[in-house]
């Protein structure tokens, strides 16, 4: 099941391995894998190491939770698997402290690469929403697609990219919000805008840090059953944080994030 | 894409860029305005500068030079040249009515020939006058001699039919004279040489807030000036003073200040004969009466006459200068070449002859380069550029405000900064966006200053009519400032540099903060509280 991992001492990352990846079938095995990734930050002169030796690997289709106590650096890692941020520089021995995506490392990407790394192949939800504040509800999801395409692909494309937008909204029960402002949702529909922005551009991984955790109980289950629909519908692959065990119970397999390291679980 | 979007959600939503964005309007309006007052102001020196001048003049100062009529005549064959007139220049010593003196420029000229070279008789002031100048309300204008009969003046001194009438006949009157630069003398009744005089020499006359002028010390035709001119030989030697009384016969104004206050035009025949640059023939002085019997000789056929000196040489007439105009649509340094090419034909019929001076000596020049002119324009744009830089200067303030607001508005949408990134946007898109926004910022601002600009010049005059009455402010003084009317003009090259500056002013204070929003870290961004 262990995917040969890019050769380390191949020649330096041609321009369109992102798109390649998107495009690598991958077969059934992992598609997003970190092994043995350190993160440490640097506050002042002191080293404060956040990942010392955090492995996973997410299948495709799968939705895993990540488990773990506030600070233990949960966040930190999505970012790092979303390609937001990077791990610190020089890889062990055997490829460890490697993030992979369909077999091929992050690390070798271009900036350039990365950004469409983030365009095409995740999709990022946080907790706290992050909706642009002067954009309506469709425009908000529209502006994945914006980015993504650049301004001639996606002026071509408009009115297809706008009836899948509005029709994902009203997937979410917003198809009568589509005008409004971020600022005259409730907080439970504001997070619904973000997943409806995050799958825009229907990327192979949707990363969730903690969901639901700015919610009152009653609406984080309605983000998560919306979640766990999306998943049977389509065969999301997901990735959430979570410091509430009974969110995470409700993903296929629960990983715990402890000491800088993950700790598998049963689930 | 996404940069147009925000951008135009940006531009309506948010109040303190609008306000860069007024700050920009304001300097490009103020830089602008400034810039085409000056220009206009440099337009109207410009144009008045060539009135009483001609396009070119081919002069040789001071001891003149002779033949001219023959170089007039070798000039008017060109194509070119449109018109040639011989006129003497000369400083002189005025004694004006009042007792005042003042040393000036006197000026001698064939009325009719220079008037088609100068356009010397629109400049004659004294006329008679249909309609008021601009700022005329009350038609006080002495020249209107039809003014409506709600006017003072229509109800005082000019109230009959007959009044108006003799009026009219008077102003017409000294019109000829000015063309005619002379007087009858009012016991003899011969004809007289007269003078017209520059309107503001010797404050003879006093300039009104409407533009108008008051004679005050003049009775045209009877009060007389003095002029006094040193004749100087060939060798620069000044002879004997020359003095002459000329009744003043009207008055010209050019709209340039130094020449109206210091010229003062009389017939060239009179000039001539005062500097002794009249035609003369030279003699052999042992023949003159140097014969016996008190100089009375007989003739071969027996009668008798008086002895005449026998002629050795003849010293023509000469002029200090002669004025060219241009043929419509060539140029003026087009004609100094044409001049310089009939002068050097018109030389070498004369070699050696001390009255026509070397073509490689004669001074040759256009209207603007005429030192009058040149001196008083080069000032002019030294301070037009000083005036555009201090004030370009001060539009500087723009470049930090917008820079202030921007970084302030990247630092407040830092989290957007995070969130685009996170959905994939790169470094140059982020940087893109806050540049554009500036750039919009610095087009709104633009458009808004070139319109207030545009409509503050359109409408300068009124808008300080308007301060005058309602406030009592009079910035542009006309009985200081010498033109009545404040110059402007909306020159589109230079209203598109200004307003293309105002654009990259805003963008260059955005420049900074769109780097800064680039620079950020990502994660950091979305961490952001
Ligand atoms: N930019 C940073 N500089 C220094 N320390 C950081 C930075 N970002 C996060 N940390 C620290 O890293 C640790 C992990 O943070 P985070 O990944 O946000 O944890 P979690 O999401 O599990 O709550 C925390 O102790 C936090 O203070
Ligand atoms: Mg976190």
């Amino acid at each position: 099941m262990t995917l040969s991992p890019a050769n380390p001492d191949s020649d330096a990352p041609r321009r369109d391995e992102a798109r390649d990846a998107i495009l690598d079938p991958g077969g059934g095995g992992a598609i997003l894998e970190a092994r043995g990734v350190r993160k440490t930050y640097r506050l002042g002169r002191v080293d404060v190491p956040v990942l010392r030796d955090a492995t996973l690997s997410v299948g495709r289709g799968e939705w895993v939770a990540i488990l773990g106590a506030s600070g233990s650096g949960k966040s930190t890692l999505l970012h790092l698997l979303g390609g937001l941020d990077r791990p610190d520089r020089g890889g062990g021995a055997d490829g460890a402290n490697r993030i992979s995506f369909n077999g091929r490392a992050l690390h070798e990407f271009s900036p350039g690469a990365l950004d469409r790394y983030r365009r095409r192949s995740v999709g990022f939800v946080f907790q706290f929403y992050h909706l642009l504040p002067e954009l309506t509800v469709l425009e908000n999801t529209l502006l994945a697609a914006m980015v993504a395409h650049g301004r001639f692909r996606y002026l071509a494309q408009r009115e297809q990219l706008r009836t899948r937008a509005a029709r994902t909204l009203e997937g979410f029960g917003l198809g009568a919000r589509l005008g409004h402002r971020p600022a005259e949702l409730s907080g439970g529909e504001r997070q619904r805008v973000a997943i409806a922005r995050a799958l825009m551009n229907e990327p192979p991984v949707l990363l969730a840090d903690e969901p639901t955790g700015n919610l009152d109980r009653a609406t984080g289950e309605a983000i998560l059953d919306a979640i766990a629909a999306l998943r049977a519908a389509r065969g999301q692959t997901m990735i959430m944080v979570t410091h509430d065990p009974s969110v995470a119970a409700r993903a296929d397999r629960v990983v715990r994030l402890r000491d800088g390291a993950v700790v598998s679980k049963e689930g | 894409m996404y940069q147009a979007l925000l951008t135009r959600r940006y531009l309506t939503s948010k109040i303190m860029p609008l306000l860069a964005a007024l700050a920009v309007a304001l300097c490009t309006a103020m830089v602008l305005t400034v810039w085409s007052v000056m220009g206009g102001f440099l337009a109207m020196l410009l144009s008045s500068g060539r009135t009483l001048m001609g396009d070119v003049t081919i002069s040789w100062p001071v001891a003149g030079f002779g033949h001219y009529a023959e170089l007039i005549e070798t000039l008017k064959q060109s194509p070119k040249v449109a018109e040639a007139t011989p006129v003497v220049e000369s400083p002189a010593l005025l004694g004006t009515p009042v007792g005042d003196t003042a040393l000036i420029n006197a000026v001698g000229i064939e009325p009719s020939s220079y008037d088609k070279v100068t356009g010397y008789a629109d400049s004659v002031w004294w006329k008679p006058l249909e309609t008021p100048l601009p700022k005329d309300k009350g038609w006080d204008d002495p020249r209107l001699w039809n003014p409506p009969p709600s006017t003072d003046r229509g109800q005082t001194t000019l109230a009959t039919a007959d009044q108006r009438e003799s009026m009219k006949r008077g102003l017409e009157r000294l019109q000829r004279a000015a063309m005619d630069l002379g007087a009858v003398d009012p016991r003899t009744g011969d004809d007289v040489p007269g003078a017209v005089l520059g309107i503001e020499l010797g404050r003879l006359n006093q300039r009104r807030l409407g533009g108008w002028y008051e004679p005050r010390h003049v009775t045209f035709g009877k009060d007389s000036v003095t002029l006094s001119v040193l004749p100087v030989s060939a060798k620069g030697v000044a002879i004997d003073v020359q003095a002459r009384r000329f009744p003043v016969v009207n008055n010209f104004k050019t709209g340039l200040y130094d020449i109206d206050a210091r010229t003062v035009l009389v017939r060239l025949s009179s000039l001539q004969e005062m500097l002794g640059m009249q035609g003369a023939t030279r003699v052999d002085p042992a023949t003159a009466g140097a014969a016996p019997g008190f100089g009375v000789v007989t003739g071969p056929d027996g009668r008798e006459s008086f002895a005449m000196p026998k002629e050795v040489a003849s010293d023509p007439a000469r002029v200090t200068s002669v004025l060219v105009r241009t043929a419509g649509g060539v140029s003026a340094a087009d004609l100094k070449r044409e001049c310089e090419n009939a002068y050097l034909a018109f030389a070498s019929r004369h070699p050696g002859e001390a009255a026509v001076p070397s073509p490689s000596r004669i001074l040759i020049l256009t209207w603007d380069e005429r030192p009058a002119v040149a001196t008083l324009v080069q000032a002019v744009r030294k301070e037009t550029a000083l005036v555009l830089f201090i004030f370009g200067f001060i539009s500087l303030t723009a470049v930090f405000l917008v820079f202030a607001i921007f970084w302030a508005m990247v630092s407040e949408k830092t989290k957007d900064v995070g969130v685009l990134r996170a959905v994939g946007a790169s470094r140059s898109g982020i940087a893109w966006l806050f540049l554009r926004y500036g750039v919009a910022i610095g087009v709104v601002g633009a458009a808004l200053g070139g319109g207030l600009a545009y409509a503050v010049v359109l409408n300068i005059n009124p808008i300080h009519d308007w301060l005058g009455t309602a406030l009592g402010i009079t910035v542009w003084d006309p009985s200081v400032y010498y033109f009545t009317r404040i110059p402007s003009r909306v020159e589109p090259d230079r209203a598109a540099l200004v307003l293309c500056a105002g654009v990259l002013c805003a963008a260059g204070g955005a420049l900074i903060p769109a780097l800064k929003a680039a620079l950020m870290d990502p994660v950091r961004a979305l961490r952001f509280e």
